[in-house]
């Protein structure tokens, strides 16, 4: 049983749920989401990454968040560490200030965006993050054809929009494209995909402005660590180890 | 405003030109040069219709490839020029007068060459209005765009004021400063990327300035060679020669510098110096700096100026290839199948799109020099 799981023996979902619920009640401004990840709950199963592939309808190539394997040690003394890296939401983004026409952006709540209307393509985001967490979506399909199948070119609920893969004329072909916190989904009151898909109950999200919050619990132990923190970004997601 | 008889041709010349053309006496480098316009629109054209997935060898992992890198080539040449009309005026006034106005032009069409690249490029070139509607200044991209509108449409009055015998000395200041901000914000554009230790650099700005004075300055070594190669000859391109020296010698100085810099340094990603040293040592200064300057020093002659020239505007080429891409060559997060060294070759689409750039730089400037377009700056008026 899960440490923070409560005495009515709540699932560690069902506490996110509430979570998410009660900083819904707040105006955006006054929330800020977050995620951290436990590192060694994480087995390597990869469900985050094909939960979030299917609810964004992401083409081959772009992976919103990858988990990086890694084999430390050397035989007999070998283990594998597993590194989930969604976009990190840094509370001071690179991308956004190199962006020329003001298409990415941090929201009030802490999520960069894209404004996919807006962005000319220049890639320079890309080259900015320094987590690579931005892909650009070229107008590859799965199936290698220059239209894509029935299923390719569904409507993506990205940012509470719909957008279809028509062509390369039509967004977010064209575009740079990253993880959003599932931004459709929080704001309908769901939690992000990869939280829910996550087997071993890795990933945690929620309000790190709300001090009763699990995420919140979690992150101020001495056990947490940011990724490349030292470049002053100020990333929203943490590390568990 | 007048446009025949300054911006374009006068008519007369530019019928009794098409005439010659339409009867194939248009001369052998219009014709290929044209069919290089045909094929490279062809492939520019390929890449809008079928979408980049399926036309450029860019990706997430290698964002930027040779059509970026083409721009910033063709984008300093266009520098390059300017800093050579500048200096041509400043301090060779008598024997550059007659080419003032083929410089100009020249910087004012490898510029728009440049653009045509990098437009195609673009993941989405029709919303380029964004840059007027939702601008952000704190983007070296944007400032980039700024200083580079401001750089064409001043290069423009420029030439017509060459063309039109009004000619200022505070233009020429303008026409002069402005290009040096332009070509620094470009050079910043890289360098000011923190996460990609090949462009971290405050060395770029000023590296992208004497680079592009030395092919600008290369290319009108190759414009006045021809120039005066029945009238003066070594004698009259003397100041290209010295120009041309300065301008591989500070690139050179620089180069060595940023080598130097990055081979010291022990951060994450500082590993694609050393993994380049050699092809950077060898290539980017050996061949692209070294036997171009040895050139210069012991064959004073049109040839050797010709020869020097085109050896620095091929290599300058392929370091401009060099310097976009290595940047990518160790990946920022690497994950699944992604290699450990990443290797980027661009694809004949990509090519074509150089071929067009190129094609479209000679036509315009052999129809103008057969047309007798730079001659009317020297006609008096009456």
């Amino acid at each position: 049983m899960d440490t923070f799981a409560d005495k009515d023996h709540k699932d560690i979902l069902e506490i996110m749920h509430e979570d998410l619920q009660r900083a819904l009640k707040k105006p955006r401004n006054q929330r800020r989401w977050g995620m951290a990840i436990d590192l060694k709950k994480c087995i390597g199963c990869h469900a985050c990454t094909t939960g979030c592939m299917s609810e964004n309808l992401t083409p081959p190539d772009i992976h919103y968040r990858p988990v990086k394997e890694e084999e430390i040690g050397e035989f007999p003394n070998v283990s594998m560490r597993f590194l989930p890296r969604p976009c990190m939401q840094c509370d001071a983004p690179t991308c956004t200030s190199v962006c020329p026409v003001t298409a990415t952006y941090k929201r009030d709540d802490g999520i960069v965006v894209i404004d996919y209307k807006k962005c000319i393509g220049c890639r320079y985001c890309l080259v900015a993050c320094p987590y690579g967490a931005r892909s650009a979506d070229v107008g590859h399909f799965y199936t290698g054809d220059m239209k894509g199948q029935t299923y390719e070119v569904e409507n993506s609920e990205e940012y509470g929009k719909t957008f279809k893969r028509k062509s390369h004329w039509h967004s977010p072909i064209g575009n740079a494209r990253k993880c959003h916190f599932c931004i459709h989904r929080i704001e309908k009151g769901e939690l992000t995909r990869c939280t829910t898909t996550c087997l071993g109950h890795a990933t945690y999200f929620g309000d790190l402005n709300d001090p009763q919050s699990l995420i919140v619990k979690l992150v101020s132990k001495l056990n947490v660590f940011r990724y490349k923190e030292e470049l002053g970004t100020k990333p929203s997601v943490f590390y568990i180890v | 405003m007048q446009i025949f008889g300054v911006l374009l041709p006068e008519k007369q010349l530019l019928s009794d030109y098409f005439r010659q053309f339409m009867q194939g006496k248009g001369g052998i480098i219009v014709y290929l040069s044209l069919m290089g316009l045909l094929l490279g629109g062809f492939g520019i054209g390929c890449i809008f219709v079928l979408g980049h997935g399926h036309t450029t060898n860019t990706s997430s992992i290698v964002p930027w490839g040779l059509q970026i890198s083409t721009y910033v080539y063709f984008a300093l040449v266009s520098g390059g020029c300017i800093f050579t009309n500048f200096f041509g005026n400043m301090f060779f006034h008598e024997k550059y007068t007659p080419l003032a106005s083929r410089v100009i032009f020249m910087g004012l069409i490898t510029a728009i060459a440049g653009f045509a690249s990098l437009a195609s490029e673009l993941g989405h070139v029709e919303r380029m209005y964004m840059f007027l509607l939702s601008p952000n200044p704190t983007s070296p991209m944007f400032w980039m765009s700024v200083w580079y509108t401001a750089d064409i449409t001043i290069l423009l009055v420029e030439y017509i004021n060459v063309q039109r015998h009004s000619h200022s000395k505070a233009m020429l200041y303008a026409s002069f400063i402005i290009p040096v901000i332009t070509y620094c914000s470009l050079g910043s554009l890289f360098g000011a990327v923190g996460t990609m230790p090949y462009y971290y650099s405050s060395l770029l700005p000023v590296y992208f300035l004497f680079s592009g004075f030395l092919t600008g300055n290369a290319l009108c070594a190759i414009i006045a060679a021809f120039y005066f190669r029945n009238s003066g000859g070594y004698r009259m391109v003397r100041p290209f020669f010295r120009m041309q020296k300065i301008a591989i010698s500070t690139v050179f100085v620089l180069t060595f510098c940023r080598i130097i810099i990055g081979l010291a340094n022990n951060l994450s990603g500082y590993e694609v110096f050393r993994e380049t040293f050699l092809q950077n040592v060898v290539l980017g200064i050996g061949v692209a700096l070294v036997v171009p300057f040895v050139i210069l020093m012991y064959r004073r002659t049109l040839g050797g100026l010709i020869l020097s020239s085109l050896l620095v505007l091929g290599t300058q080429f392929m370091s401009r290839l060099d310097l976009v891409v290595e940047g990518f060559r160790v990946p920022v997060f690497r994950v699944y199948d992604m290699p450990e060294r990443i290797n980027y070759m661009p694809s004949i689409f990509e090519m074509l799109v150089v071929v067009a750039s190129v094609s479209i730089v000679v036509l315009v400037y052999v129809i103008g020099e057969k047309t007798g377009l730079f001659e009317i700056a020297r006609k008096e008026i009456h």
